[in-house]
């Protein structure tokens, strides 16, 4: 509402191909580990702050979201930094409940300010041995606009909102009753005048006079 | 079997033994070639429509209409020398009685209830549109919207087809309306020079529609100006102070004009913009800012303010109405 008819823009960003973690060195290729990480990484140079994160769920379990915010400034070393920690995507990891979900981590779920942020790492956990695969499909990121409340909130919506002054209304008539006259009487001429026609009664107009060939100066 | 049935029910005169069968069944045939059904159900549905409080008196009335209606329903039509020289009512007589049945018409629905309104508005049209057979086309010129293209030289018998209602009915059917709304001759008389028309033109529908909806709008807003002077003067204190009256209707003319603003924002951008949708969002905004001005918090602001500040003296209704109409008048386009 505050940001009119805009829509909100998700920022385009490169979702790397997940990455399951291995105990050891050894990759066995029969099993997968319930652990993987997924990176989300912005345009090179290119900083975002988060509003939100939205992705749709497909069978894991709980997610870790990590932010890798580079300060702005040149000498700034970028930090990484947990924002949330094992969000629950499926109650029991076991059953189906809450494994295709679509999700929405909001800015205002995380631990820290998700401002200049260059990389979002996903932490995917899914112990139960159930499923396959698991992954989070259609990872977006959107960033946070800024929005100016003072100019936003018109001054008449404001008013509106001040019904606590008591103004000394001794003597005089009821202001609701007035009020619902008032505006009985405004709705009606609004009713007047938007059925206002354009149509003329073409007092002047006399049978094509004013075609052109008919003119004559005599 | 079943024909026994009939026969109870059917009222039998002592004597007439013969052919009962034939006489049931030709009460049946009877009704359907009289089209009673039609009739009775056009009935029900005008009243339905019209939810009077005197059901008799309402299907008198409609019956009535109907029955003066296919009388002179020929006169309509037809070559010139049958007009002057018909029936038992003179011209002016026909007239009047063509008047006072569009305002029975009009008077069915409140302009609030907008298809039943319209439908009564159209037939109204078309009922004073009756009256004037014999136009001369070259003496009515026709609105450039009409929908009809007769040239002029064709015969002017066919009044359902003319120009349109012919001034004076106009003005007579406005002032009837006006007056029988409650609204005194002289708070309506400004509001007539606006939509005057003269006598010898021919008022278009669009135009005669319009008229007749501010008529009613009119009426019900001076009934509302009215019962709002009853409501900030007190009675037994006398007129109401001026400065009361005045900022009341100082915050009508706010909204008003905000609204107005808006109208007129809208209609600059028209080639510009290109989204519907966003037209609509701003007149509702622009809505939304005029009909903030008239909150009871506005209006108790505004009263209190008037109580300190305003100036003395009071107001009378008579002037108070008059100006409430004045804040309705200027913004009635004038027919031209």
């Amino acid at each position: 509402m505050s940001g009119g008819t805009a829509e909100r823009k998700m920022v385009t960003c490169t979702v790397k191909p997940a990455i399951h973690l291995q105990i050891g060195e050894a990759k066995s290729d029969t099993a997968q580990s319930g652990v993987s990480v997924v990176d989300v990484m912005l345009p090179f140079g290119k900083t975002i702050n988060i509003q939100e994160i939205t992705f749709k769920n497909y069978y894991t379990a709980s997610v870790t979201v990590r932010l890798l915010r580079k300060k702005p400034g040149h000498e700034a070393m970028a930090k990484w930094c947990t924002a949330l920690r094992n969000l629950v995507l499926m109650e029991n990891p076991h059953t189906e409940v809450g494994s295709q979900d679509y999700c929405s981590i909001s800015r205002s779920k995380m631990e820290v300010d998700p401002d200049h942020v260059t990389c979002v790492r996903l932490i995917l956990r899914q112990p139960s041995s159930n499923w396959l695969t698991f992954s989070l499909d259609d990872v977006q990121l959107y960033p946070h606009t800024e929005m100016d409340p003072e100019k936003e909130v018109a001054d008449w919506l404001s008013d509106l909102t001040l019904v606590d002054q008591h103004l000394d209304i001794e003597g005089l008539p009821d202001p609701q009753m007035v009020s619902s006259s008032i505006q009985q009487m405004w709705a009606l001429t609004q009713v007047m005048q938007s059925d206002q026609t354009m149509a003329s009664i073409g007092r002047f107009d006399v049978d094509g006079s004013y075609d052109i060939d008919l003119i004559s100066l005599t | 079997m079943a024909d026994k049935e009939k026969r109870r029910s059917a009222v039998i005169a002592p004597g007439v033994t013969e052919g009962r069968g034939s006489r049931s069944e030709s009460d049946r045939e009877f009704l359907s070639q009289a089209g009673v059904g039609e009739l009775i159900r056009g009935a029900i549905l005008k009243m339905v429509e019209a939810r009077s409080d005197d059901p008799i008196g309402f299907l008198a009335d409609h019956f009535c209409n109907l029955a003066s209606m296919t009388d002179s329903g020929t006169v309509g039509c037809g070559s010139d020398a049958d007009q002057l020289n018909n029936g038992p009512l003179s011209a002016g007589a026909r007239e009047q009685q063509h008047l006072n049945r569009a305002l029975w018409h009009l008077r069915l629905a409140h302009h609030s209830q907008r298809s039943a309104y319209s439908n009564n508005v159209r037939v109204a049209y078309d009922l004073l549109n009756l009256s004037e057979p014999c136009k001369h086309q070259g003496l009515s010129p026709e609105a450039p919207n009409s929908s009809n293209t007769e040239s002029p030289t064709e015969g002017d018998g066919e009044g359902a087809e003319g120009g349109g209602v012919r001034g004076s009915l106009y003005t007579q059917t406005l002032q009837c309306l006006c007056s029988e709304g409650g609204v005194p001759a002289s708070t309506s008389a400004p509001l007539l020079r606006r939509l005057h028309c003269h006598d010898h033109e021919a008022v278009p529908y669009d135009v005669f529609r319009h008229s007749v909806l501010t008529c009613a709008v009119f009426s019900d807003y001076i009934r509302q100006a009215q019962r709002l002077y009853a409501g900030v003067c007190c009675p037994d204190e006398g007129p109401a102070s001026r400065a009361l009256c005045l900022a009341v209707l100082g915050t009508l003319k706010e909204a008003l004009e905000t609204s107005q603003g808006c109208d007129s924002n809208c209609c600059d951008n028209a080639n510009a913009k290109a989204n519907p949708c966003l037209e609509a969002n701003v007149k509702a905004i622009c809505y939304l800012k005029a009909s903030a001005k008239i909150s009871p918090h506005k209006l108790s602001q505004a009263m209190s303010r008037a109580q300190t500040q305003g100036p003395g003296g009071n107001m009378d209704a008579k002037e108070f109405e008059n100006a409430a109409a004045d804040l309705f008048i200027t913004r009635v386009k004038v027919v031209s």
